[in-house]
């Protein structure tokens, strides 16, 4: 038997845990405990600030990361699930100094207001693109509608989605900050 | 909110062999899409949870088998969408359920065996699942029992499943190619996923005559999906037009149909949308038996 966190003979051990895996292509060991959320984790333990709670419950995506090649929502992910997992949050979709085609795309479609969703929208767009180079409208309606923003910039997202997608095609996935800095 | 521990079984055995260890205070947690928004919420108390996540070898799976459709409780809705099986007409309505239900990144982790645990009205995939006639297998360190999935709901939230026993399967009999289904929920707002009003239907067509046909909606009265059974008796041996269809659905469903109102919608609302939905949903299956 394998025991995460829990002791056989008594209760309320709520024994912290070792967990290891990968996060934006680096290794990494954290001592967790076994009610914690894989969000609170990766925010409070790895610095990793793009991973924002909006609802907690599943409702608006300000949370998703992608794990093992698929959307979750970290804030209904027990920490202990990402034992042994790849873990790509927005931090690691581009290399040191360059923005994703994704960024670029949602800056020169001026998507921003208050910039909260970013993360889970900018996310659930790559998980789109990654699976789907060229989506319709249609498509990029429904990989976003889990994605809440308070803002309202749902149409330029698509608009974005679609730009990035062009980028992408032309194989400009990364730019140079002064690519798109104004 | 409370702390807890997490068991991590190696297989299905040791996980059963676990409740031994923690009895009723162990509660089974698959993609926690329910569960967990439960929790936040102080509506479910617990000691432990048993991650059934690490089971997902054996348990997630589509597949056809001695005339058998299978499904195993912890194939994601992700996973039962792609299903290269469902891709035929006969289980349109299962692609209908998967592709409103909730959001990419719920459909990702949402298993089908959580949403037949969760004994919640507005649980789409056992909706559907109803119209198919589906059972569901469940073991415990006891051996396994099947349940006819229209017998499984007690109440909200309340099942037969005893807590130390799982659900591993889902299945129901390989549908003729005379059949096809459909399933429709009415919403607030597409990605929410909690609708108003969701209906499945299942029919097989005898040319243009409605030889057999099963119809589920969130809730009959009680508070959590069951079949229309008055309605389906009044539509067999009928010819699906919608003359037909409109009579049965205005005369016949109110009979047997009881609903709620809440600060969501009226019951008045409710029984009207479920006429609508339904008339829509059987005609439909009708297009798609035909090829239309
Ligand atoms: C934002 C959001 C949107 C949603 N939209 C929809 C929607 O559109 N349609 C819909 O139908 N539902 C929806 N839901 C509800 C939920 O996603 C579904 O009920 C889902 O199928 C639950 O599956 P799960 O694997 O996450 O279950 P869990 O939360 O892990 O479990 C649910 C219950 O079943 C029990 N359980 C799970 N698996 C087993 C097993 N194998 N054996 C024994 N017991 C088990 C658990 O103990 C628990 O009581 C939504 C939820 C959220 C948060
Ligand atoms: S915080 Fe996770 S979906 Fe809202
Ligand atoms: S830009 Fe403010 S929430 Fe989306």
């Amino acid at each position: 038997m394998s025991e995460v966190g829990a002791s056989r003979a008594s209760w309320n051990t709520y024994r912290d845990v070792e967990v290891s895996f990968k996060v934006n292509g680096k290794e990494v060991r954290v001592r967790v405990k076994p009610y914690e959320r894989l969000l609170d984790v990766l925010r409070n333990k790895l610095g990793l600030l793009s991973v924002k709670e909006g609802c907690g419950r599943g409702e608006c995506g300000s949370c998703v990361v992608i794990m093992n090649g698929k959307l979750i929502p970290t804030c209904l992910t027990l920490a202990v699930r990402a034992e042994g997992s790849e873990i790509l949050t927005l931090e690691g979709i581009a290399p040191e100094g360059k923005l994703h085609a994704i960024q670029k795309a949602l800056l020169d479609t001026y998507s921003m207001q208050c910039g909260f969703c970013f993360p889970g929208v900018i996310m659930a767009s790559k998980y789109l693109l990654d699976k789907n180079p060229d989506p319709t409208e249609d498509e990029i309606r429904d990989a976003l509608d889990g994605n809440i923003c308070r803002c309202g910039s749902y149409l330029r997202f698509i608009k974005a989605v679609k730009l990035a997608s062009k980028y992408i095609k032309e194989g400009k996935v990364f730019f140079d900050e002064s690519e798109v800095l104004r | 909110m409370f702390r807890f521990d997490v068991y991590v079984p190696k297989d299905l055995r040791d996980a059963l062999e676990a409740f031994k260890i923690y009895g009723e205070e162990l509660v089974p947690i698959a993609g926690g899409t329910d569960l967990l928004v439960l929790y936040r919420q102080g509506m479910v108390r617990f000691k432990a949870l048993l991650d059934l996540w690490s089971l997902r070898n054996e348990l997630s799976y589509v597949k056809l088998e001695g005339g058998l459709v299978k499904i195993g409780a912890l194939t994601t809705i992700d996973e039962l969408s792609s299903s290269e099986l469902l891709k035929d007409k006969r289980f349109a309505g299962l692609r209908d359920a998967c592709k409103t239900f909730a959001s990419p990144f719920i459909r990702s982790v949402a298993t089908v065996g959580g949403n037949v645990g969760a004994a919640h009205p507005l649980s789409d995939i056992t909706i559907t699942l109803l119209t198919y006639d589906a059972s569901v297998k469940v073991r415990s360190l006891e051996g396994e029992r099947v349940v006819p999935l229209k017998s499984f709901f007690l109440d909200k939230r309340k099942t037969v499943k005893r807590p130390d026993e799982l659900i591993t399967e889902v299945f129901f009999s390989e549908p003729p190619n005379n059949a096809s289904s459909a399933f429709i929920k009415l919403d607030r707002k597409v990605g929410h996923g909690m609708g108003y009003v969701a209906v499945g239907v299942y029919a097989e067509l005898d040319g243009d005559v409605i030889k057999d046909v099963r119809i589920a909606f969130d809730s009959m009265g009680r508070a959590f999906p069951e079949r229309a059974l008055m309605t389906e008796n009044a539509l067999r041996g009928m010819e699906l037009s919608e003359r037909n269809v409109d009579k049965v659905v205005r005369e016949v469903l109110p009979k047997e149909m009881g609903r709620i109102s809440d600060y969501r919608a009226s019951a008045e609302y409710r029984l009207h949308l479920s006429q609508v939905l339904l008339k829509r949903a059987l005609l439909g299956v009708g297009r798609r038996v035909r090829g239309e």
